[in-house]
Order: structure tokens, then C-alpha cells, then sequence
């Protein structure tokens, strides 16, 4: 084929903001010789001055569509990094992607998904799609609703799938790259096709561990009542009040993410996993995406070696669909680096490299939420944010 | 069907009995009703029954369940705990590695100012905070912030103000050691606004206090302080308090050796150029020197020539008969203008040698001839001494250079040799090589050197303190024309002396 897809990736450790974009910048330009770069995506650390690493970024490569996110911690093909910037290259000889952003979320979620794909759908053109690269704000809850936007510009068949940012566990602002914007409480995305084929495959592995309960009261993201009970308090049936305690006082923490909340609409469909955030005054959860009334819901539980399992898993999926594969972007929840630790946090990009092939470059970022279908191709129409999960897009021919 | 049946049999046959007393007919009729009737009853029994085993197991597996729950309730406090000491392990880890790079990092610091510019982004997370502070204190008034991590610098000026009003500032730089701040112990005013500033819920600040004084403080600040290991807090920014003062130490000692360096090495470069002019002021002296013996020497030489003439002409008769004491003293005119003529040509020589006005040769000499030429010159003085003169070739064929002008070396060192060796005594010239060099050694059994005139043998007109050299009249230039011969040929001339036991002069020559 003539329009084969071609990726670089670059990344730098430097401290200064500018310095570090504009060396991974570099180093992605660099090796992308004789083709004509069509995308950049940046996952930077949210340590950074955010202005000036994209700065850095774009004194490189000048107005080469670009997005990205602020991250919970870098990936490479190295392995995992922290307080450092990835810029994946990506050439072909004709355009096949077209980006769209909109920062009016918390106004009206559902007609900012809306715009950001009218966006990207305007600037694409009538090619081929395959699919919506999503980038996404962590700490922002409705993006349930800006998915259905989303959906409803490029039909409930659409691939959307994408992470949402970090900011290293402080839990405090995300941030979100659009060209030569940083935006926080954002929907940035990228429309791909032509050419360009997407391979997708998310997992978890973590396992139902306390009874299961009905969600007998929910509204939006937030979990009401579970068998006629306030939630909260049968939450703190599990944890224990002193963990309870300090999850009310400083909200999200990092035990309460790794044991997240698994919801389960019909005992067929896969486990659905939500954060809880924060505790409200009338005894509910409000919880990291859209919580379903009536149905059930099991505290889950992890290991190590589920992990790395659904690693594999995930990775295999990812790319069993494509020919060839350019690229492996790997959006990996920052609640498995957590329960894995940094030994294993590499073994799991490890595993991911190994299901992928040794030669293919492959880059992403910690992330607070990834966003993919739920099961297989079938049902794109059912997709969701997840937490806890690893997803992994590779983008081929 | 337990009780329930007996009482269904009992009443079946109660039934029966009264059906009896109603007639045949009709009993036929009811019997066969009362067993429809009591097979119905017993189906609905056993279904009944069994729905009542199947609610007792429905009720166990419920209790197993809540069982589980209750286990699984355990299980995640637990995990919990494994999972905050993992976290703490990690934490703890992740510190001690970031301690290792960043004292690596610190140890090529070459100033104070560097070292406090080495806080970064990847340290202050390691060691489980979000925010960080390390600033560098020339006063216990002022201070200036080196790293910011994870505040802006305005923030981090208001903080500074707040500590230099509340005293804080004082405090931290006066004692060593970290303060825990917390909301709960957060009484002091001062410690909440610090927390408020700095927009955290937990902080630690130390003064860095090397053994030189306060120079510096540290504050670290993290928004949850609960369940973590406040103790290992302690310790860990201890260390590296402790850690950034010994490297502050150290960069400011090497800093202090730096300048010191750098002022020897100025001082050493002005005494250098100051040597250089010196240097130059005296090669041209020397030169003048020089010019001025050459200038002095050749206008002695003529009038030294008319008056050495004139007296043999005298002393040949050719003017008349002379008396004897006339004849004597004619003679002693010829032979101090010899003698004076001898010094003038040496001091020529030196002149020339000097200022490059003479080309050494560069010919190959046959050794045999060589030493017969310098034998036929020394025969007289050995002979009229009774001398041993003894040669030792080692089998060199030939040497390489000036021919006359070696030959006024050896001669003028074997003519000292004879002079200094008394009678019947022995001197022994000797060749040899060694690799590129040439040995020539003149050795006497004289009555050698004074140690302390050894250093200045070679120098022009002395003349060792010795009772030999009151007998013998010599210029004092011979030993500086052979030093100067020796080196315009790049060989060297050195001499070992015993008082008492004789004297070795060795000339090194290049034999390529």
C-alpha cells in the first residue's frame, strides 16, 4: 500500500518544560524521515509547565495537528516514566485524521461532545473513519454524557476510545493539548480513517470480592442507595470507618482506587469499574462515571497477576484485527501502576511489548479513566469509561 | 410427613367412620372421594415440605453468603493495610533511590547556589509529597528560593515574607532538625497560615545547617498526612537535610579551593611574565655582554700582537745586543702576551659559542686519530709529571662532531688533569657507548674538588679556592669554553669529585 502509516516516538526527562517538548519533539522528528508528519500526541507529565512544554513541542514541529493529555506517568516502549514528555509522530503521505476540541464540559457535556466531533467530522472530510481518538479530563464526571454528544454527530457505530488525563495522583487540574491550546475540564479528540485502521483491546483483571448488591437508587454518577441502603454506609461496611473518614476529609485516595466498584447491568455483560471520588452529605457515592440503577454491584478486588494477564489480553485483542501495525498507544489506568508497583508496572509493558512485537513502537500514559466498548466490535454502541483497566489502541493499516 | 399426616390419617378416619353410619351406597361413593381427596392432600404435603427444605437451604446459603461477605470484608481491610505498608515500602524505596541519584547528582555541585537548584519534580514525589521548597539563606533574615516544586514563584514569595514576619524563618535556620506541621498540632497561627500558603494539609520544614553555620531550609508539603509514616518522613528528610549541607560543605570547600587555585595560578602566571621580562633583559645583556668582550677582545688583540712583535723583534737581537736580565725580561713580555692572548681567544670563543656566530661540525672522527692528535698535545705535560696516562676505548671507532673543538675539550680537560694530579699519579681517558650517547669520561687521582665548589666549576672565571690554583696560573674560562663546546654540540658535562681522591669529568654526546 502506498499510504502506509508510519510512527516515531520520542521522549525526554529534561526538568525545563520547553526543553523536555522540544526534545522529544526532536527525537520524533528525527527518525520520521521522508514522510510527512500528519499527527502529533503528547502525553506530558502534569508536573510541567503546561504552556511551554506544548511550546516546546510546536517549536519543533510547527502546526502538525496535535493532542494530548497531562498524565498520571508516561509510557514508552522502555517502559514506565514519570515527570517526563512522549511525542508519538505519526506520517503518511495523504491526511487521515482530523482534530476537534470543545472546553464548555461542564456547561453543557453532551453538546461539547457534540461540537468537538462536529469538529473533526468538518475537517475530515467524506474519507473513511475509523474511529474517535478521545482525550478526556479525569477529575470531570459527565463524560458519560459527552460521549452520547459524540455519538450522536458520528452515529452509536463509532469507535470512541481514548483515556482521560492525570495529574500524578494530586487529583487537583488535568490538562488537555489541542494543537497549540492547553485546556482543563475539556473534550479533545482526533477523528482517524482513511487508510488508518483501529485495533482496540481493554481489560482489567480484577475480580468481584463482597456480595453482590443492587443499585436500587442512582442518578448520573452518583450511587444513592444499594439494597434500600444509603451507600455510603454500606461502603463503610468494607472499608472500615477510619479509612471512611479520611476518604470524606480528602476525597479520592489512593487505597479507596484499588478497589474499585464493579457494576454489572446483566450477568452476560462485562464489569463495568468505577472510582469512588467523594462522599456527599446524604449518605451517597459520586463516583468516577455513570452509575445504572438496578443494577448490580460488587466491591472488585485485584492481584498482580490478573493484571498482567489482562495486559496480554488486552494486547492481543488490540492488534488481531490490523495487517500492519504502526503504533501501540496504551492508555493504562494510573490505579494499576498503583497496585502493581513499579517492578511490575514495567513487566506489564513488557507483556504488552511481547504481545505487540518487539519492533513496534508504542507509547500512552497513566490515565484516571480509559474509554472504550465494552466487549467486542459488536457493541461500540456500548461504550463506556472504565477505571482500573488497561486499554491499548493500535493504530495500523 | 411428621405431625401434619397423622393428623390428615386421623381425620381421614374420622371422615370414613361417619360415612359408615350413612348407608352402603353412599359409602361407596364417599370412600372413593375420601382417597381422592387424601391423595390430593398428601401431594400437597409433600410439596409443601419440599418447598420448606428448599427455604432452610435458601436461608443457609444466605447466611454462607453473609458469612463470605463478612470474610470478604475482613480480607479487604486487610488488603488494605498490605496494600498501605506496600505503598509505605515503595514510598520508602522510591526515597532511598531518589536519595542515591540526587546525591550523585550533588556531588558534582560546584557551587552552594548549584546544589540548592537540584530539588526536582521526580525527588519531591518519591518521597511522597507534592510540593517542595528548598531555598538558600545568606542571613537568618533573607532567603532566596533555589528550587520550586510544584508552586509558582509569586506563591513562593509570599511564603518567604510570611516566614521572615512570623519568625519562622529564625527558627528553622537556629534549629536543626525537621518540625512536622499539621492541621491537628497546628495551633501556632503561624504553622496554619504556612499550611495555607503552601495550600497543603501536611508539612515538613528543616533549616540546612552545615557544620559552618545555617545556610538554607527545606519545606515539603503534601495534601494527606493520614496513614502515612510521619517517623519516615522525619528520617528521610533528615537525610536529605543532611545530605544537601555535606554537599553545600563540600561545594563551598572546593569553591574555596577553587579560587585558591585560581589565585596560585594567576600569581604563577604574573611571576612567570615577570620572569620573561627578566629573561629578556638578560639574554639581551648578555648579549650586549657579549658583544662587548667580542668588541673589547678584538681591540686587544691588535695592539696585543703589535707589543708580542715588537718584544721578539727585540729579543731577536735585530736592534742590537740585549744584556741577560734585558733578554729575561723580553721573554716574560712574550709569554703574558701569550698567555693574554689565550685568554682573549677563549673570551672570543665563549662570544662566538654563545651568540651562535660559530657552526658546530657534524663530521664523523676516526677515534684512533682523534686520540693520538690530543696525545701529541698532553705527551710534554704527562711525561715532565711522569704521569700513567691510560686509554680505554671500549672498542668505539668514532665519535661525532667538531673535530678541533673536541679535541680542545679533551685537551683542556686532560690539561687540568695533569695540572691537578701530582706526580706519578695516573689519569685514564675513557669511551664508550650507551645507545644513542657517547661516554667520555677523563678520570685523575688528583687531588679533586671541594664539594661546595662542584656547582660553579663551569661558571666563567672562578677558579676553586684550592693551593694548586695559587701555584697555577689559569684564567678561570677553560672549564666555561668546554661546557659551552660541549652544548652547542646537545651534550652535557658533569663532574664527581672526592676531595683528596681525584675528580671524573663525563661528556655525554650524541653519537647520531
Amino acid at each position: 500500500m502506498s499510504e502506509t502509516l508510519t510512527a516515531t516516538i520520542g521522549w525526554s526527562e529534561r526538568p525545563d518544560a520547553a526543553q523536555a517538548g522540544a526534545e522529544a519533539a526532536q527525537q520524533a522528528r528525527d527518525q520520521l524521515s521522508c514522510v510527512t508528519p500528519q499527527l502529533a500526541i503528547v502525553f506530558g507529565s502534569s508536573w510541567f509547565r503546561q504552556t511551554a512544554l506544548l511550546q516546546g513541542v510546536r517549536s519543533v514541529l510547527g502546526d502538525v495537528p496535535l493532542v494530548g493529555e497531562s498524565t498520571a506517568g508516561e509510557i514508552t516502549t522502555q517502559g514506565p516514566s514519570s515527570h517526563s514528555c512522549v511525542v508519538v509522530l505519526l506520517g503518511a503521505s495523504a491526511p487521515w485524521c482530523s482534530t476537534g476540541m470543545d472546553a464548555e464540559i461542564d456547561r453543557a457535556p453532551r453538546e461539547a461532545g457534540q461540537q468537538a466531533a462536529y469538529a473533526a467530522v468538518r475537517g475530515f472530510q467524506a474519507r473513511q473513519r475509523a474511529g474517535f481518538l478521545l482525550f478526556g479530563d479525569g477529575l470531570v464526571t459527565s463524560y458519560a454524557e459527552v460521549v452520547r454528544g459524540i455519538q450522536e454527530t458520528l452515529g452509536t457505530s463509532a469507535l470512541i476510545v481514548g483515556g482521560m488525563a492525570g495529574d500524578d495522583l494530586r487529583f487537583t487540574k488535568t490538562y488537555q493539548y489541542c494543537d497549540g491550546r492547553v485546556l482543563s475540564r475539556a473534550v479533545v479528540g482526533v477523528l482517524v480513517g482513511g487508510p488508518v485502521k483501529l485495533g482496540v483491546g481493554i481489560e482489567h483483571g480484577f475480580l468481584p470480592i463482597s456480595k453482590p448488591r443492587r443499585i436500587t437508587r442512582a442518578s448520573a454518577n452518583r450511587l444513592l442507595e444499594l439494597d434500600h441502603q444509603p451507600a455510603a454506609s454500606v461502603y463503610e461496611e468494607y472499608f472500615g470507618p477510619e479509612l471512611v473518614a479520611r476518604m470524606r476529609r480528602e476525597g479520592l485516595t489512593r487505597q479507596a482506587i484499588a478497589y474499585p466498584l464493579g457494576i454489572q447491568r446483566d450477568a452476560s455483560t462485562q464489569w463495568l469499574l468505577r472510582n469512588v471520588i467523594s462522599f456527599e452529605g446524604d449518605g451517597s457515592l459520586a463516583c468516577s462515571g455513570e452509575i445504572f440503577e438496578d443494577a448490580w454491584l460488587q466491591l472488585m478486588i485485584g492481584s498482580r497477576e490478573l493484571a498482567l494477564e489482562a495486559a496480554s489480553k488486552a494486547a492481543q485483542q488490540a492488534v488481531r484485527p490490523l495487517n500492519h501495525v504502526a503504533c501501540v498507544l496504551i492508555f493504562d489506568s494510573a490505579v494499576r501502576r498503583t497496585l502493581l508497583g513499579s517492578r511490575c508496572a514495567a513487566l506489564e509493558i513488557a507483556r504488552i511489548r511481547e504481545a505487540v512485537g518487539p519492533s513496534v513502537p508504542l507509547a500512552g500514559c497513566y490515565t484516571y479513566g480509559e474509554q472504550a466498548p465494552l466487549g467486542h466490535e459488536s457493541a461500540y454502541e456500548r461504550t463506556a469509561i472504565q477505571t482500573g483497566s488497561v486499554l491499548v489502541v493500535a493504530l495500523g493499516t | 410427613m411428621g405431625v401434619y399426616g397423622n393428623y390428615i390419617v386421623l381425620f381421614i378416619a374420622i371422615l370414613l367412620a361417619w360415612v359408615a353410619t350413612l348407608g352402603t351406597e353412599f359409602s361407596v361413593q364417599a370412600i372413593g372421594l375420601a382417597v381422592g381427596l387424601l391423595g390430593s392432600i398428601a401431594y400437597l404435603a409433600v410439596k409443601a415440605e419440599a418447598a420448606r427444605r428448599h427455604l432452610a437451604e435458601l436461608q443457609r446459603l444466605r447466611d454462607a453468603y453473609t458469612q463470605l461477605d463478612q470474610q470478604a470484608k475482613h480480607i479487604i481491610r486487610t488488603d488494605v493495610e498490605l496494600h498501605h505498608t506496600q505503598e509505605e515500602l515503595d514510598r520508602r524505596l522510591a526515597s532511598l533511590m531518589s536519595l542515591h541519584v540526587l546525591g550523585r547528582q550533588l556531588q558534582v555541585s560546584l557551587r552552594p547556589e548549584e546544589v540548592f537548584s537540584k530539588l526536582d519534580a521526580a525527588v519531591v514525589t518519591n518521597f511522597g509529597f507534592s510540593k517542595g521548597l528548598l531555598g538558600m539563606s545568606r542571613s537568618l533574615d533573607t532567603l532566596e528560593w533555589g528550587s520550586l516544586v510544584g508552586i509558582t514563584r509569586p506563591e513562593a514569595e509570599e511564603l518567604t515574607s510570611h516566614l521572615q514576619r512570623s519568625g519562622l524563618l529564625k527558627q528553622l535556620l537556629s534549629h536543626p532538625g525537621p518540625t512536622i506541621v499539621k492541621p491537628s498540632s497546628a495551633t501556632d497561627p503561624a504553622h496554619q497560615t504556612l499550611l495555607k500558603l503552601l495550600g497543603v494539609s501536611f508539612a515538613v520544614m528543616t533549616g540546612v545547617i552545615p557544620h559552618t553555620g545555617p545556610v538554607g531550609c527545606l519545606l515539603l508539603g503534601r495534601m494527606d498526612s493520614g496513614g502515612i509514616n510521619i517517623k519516615a518522613d522525619e528520617e528521610l528528610v533528615s537525610i536529605l537535610t543532611n545530605q544537601i549541607a555535606t554537599s553545600i560543605e563540600n561545594s563551598a570547600l572546593y569553591e574555596q579551593s577553587w579560587t585558591t587555585q585560581q589565585a596560585l595560578e594567576r600569581k604563577v602566571q604574573d611571576r612567570t611574565r615577570e620572569l620573561a621580562e627578566v629573561n629578556a633583559v638578560l639574554v639581551r645583556l648578555n648579549k650586549s655582554k657579549s658583544d662587548f668582550v667580542s668588541a673589547v677582545s678584538h681591540e686587544l688583540r691588535t695592539p696585543l700582537a703589535a707589543i708580542k712583535g715588537y718584544a721578539s723583534l727585540l729579543g731577536s737581537g735585530q736592534f742590537g745586543g740585549l744584556a741577560d736580565p734585558q733578554v729575561e725580561r723580553i721573554r716574560k713580555i712574550e709569554k703574558h702576551a701569550d698567555l693574554l692572548t689565550q685568554f682573549i681567544n677563549n673570551l672570543l670563543d665563549i662570544a662566538r659559542i654563545e651568540s651562535g656566530r660559530i657552526t658546530m661540525e657534524h663530521a664523523s672522527i676516526p677515534v684512533e686519530e682523534f686520540l693520538t692528535s690530543i696525545h701529541d698535545v698532553i705527551h710534554p705535560q704527562l711525561d715532565a709529571k711522569h704521569l700513567q696516562y691510560v686509554v680505554d676505548r671500549d672498542g668505539v671507532k668514532e665519535l661525532l662532531g667538531d673535530t678541533q673543538h673536541l679535541q680542545r675539550v679533551f685537551v683542556n680537560l686532560l690539561s687540568n688533569a695533569i695540572k691537578y694530579t701530582p706526580e706519578g699519579g695516573s689519569i685514564r681517558f675513557g669511551l664508550k657507548r650507551e645507545g644513542n650517547t657517547l661516554l667520555a669520561t677523563v678520570t685523575d687521582t688528583g687531588c679533586g674538588i671541594p664539594k661546595e665548589d662542584l656547582p660553579k666549576l663551569f661558571q666563567e672565571f672562578y677558579r676553586a679556592n684550592d693551593p694548586i690554583n695559587q701555584q697555577v696560573r689559569g684564567t678561570g674560562l677553560g672549564l666555561a669554553l668546554v661546557k659551552r663546546i660541549i652544548e652547542a654540540h646537545h651534550g652535557q658535562i658533569a663532574v664527581d669529585s672526592e676531595k683528596g681522591k681525584g675528580s671524573t669529568f663525563t661528556v655525554t654526546l650524541p653519537t647520531t
